[in-house]
């Protein structure tokens, strides 16, 4: 039994989000990088979540779905879309044809997880919260 | 000597009610930790249990005591919602929150409760409040 309810869940939860944001400060932070250690444009990464079963509650509760599972990160893959090219004879990283291939990082997606990925860790912090203060009151009884 | 207390029907109900509050705030934990994961259905405390409980006081009478005993409050996934977005996860993040804010005032509503029944037993051991 543990006294701060599901917070193994939450925790998990967290963490998981916590890498999903470094990624994403990744993705930004190379967005106009036209060469990487390969030699080639960055390529934008994604965060696979999967989902853990924590525990079940004998046949019965197998049998109902009623497992309790927490989230990990599956893996970080490479978003495969081909960056876009442009024509800048100018430009080191240009081609013999003269045209530059950029990263397929889109910044209005990267915002836009950004805020999801901002709003779930919130949520999964006030779960916490919650937790803790449930764990409290629990220990008041009698008092 | 304490039995009158500790079998009184209230009593009984409100440690099951605990017990079923502890489990939500268990089931809300993890739906909002898989609020993102594909194909998640989200948990809540199993409606046989609510159904149980209702039929014990179904019939006016007050069920006898040590007849709570074996209601079991368990994990199962929640029939009742549909998933709405296209990958089949039935978690909304608000409904969630809102679910826990609630169960949050049940618990401490029960913590009462039972923190009540043992002052009583006290006061009636040492003769004075507090």
């Amino acid at each position: 039994m543990d006294l701060l309810t599901g917070i193994e869940a939450t925790n998990g939860a967290l963490g998981a989000q916590r890498t999903r944001l470094d990624v994403i400060a990744q993705n930004i932070a190379n967005a106009r990088t036209t060469r990487g250690p390969d030699g080639k444009a960055y390529q934008r990464r994604v965060v696979n979540f999967e989902s853990e079963l924590l525990r079940t509650q004998g046949a019965a509760g197998r049998a109902a779905g009623g497992g309790l599972s927490t989230v990990r990160v599956a893996g970080v893959g490479i978003d495969p879309t081909p960056g876009q090219r442009v024509n800048d004879a100018g430009h080191p990283d240009a081609d013999a044809q003269g045209m530059v291939t950029l990263p397929n990082v889109n910044l209005a997606f990267e915002m836009v997880d950004l805020i999801t990925a901002s709003r779930a860790y919130e949520a999964n912090l006030s779960v916490a919260k919650n937790a803790r203060q449930m764990a409290l009151k629990t220990l008041e009884i009698g008092k | 000597m304490i039995e009158p207390v500790a079998n009184s029907v209230n009593y009984q109900l409100a440690r099951k009610l605990l017990d079923a509050s502890v489990m939500r705030q268990e089931a809300i934990s993890a739906n909002i930790a898989n609020a993102e994961t594909p194909g998640y259905r989200r948990l809540d405390v199993s409606a046989d249990f609510s159904r149980a409980l209702k039929a014990q006081f179904a019939s006016g009478s007050r069920p006898a005591p040590g007849a709570l005993e074996s209601l079991r409050p368990r994990l199962a996934e929640d029939p009742s919602v549909r998933a709405v977005r296209p990958d089949g996860n039935s978690v909304e993040i608000e409904t969630e929150l809102m679910e826990m804010s609630r169960n949050r005032v049940d618990h401490e509503f029960l913590t009462d409760l039972v923190s009540r029944h043992i002052k009583q037993l006290k006061m009636a051991i040492s003769g004075h409040a507090s």
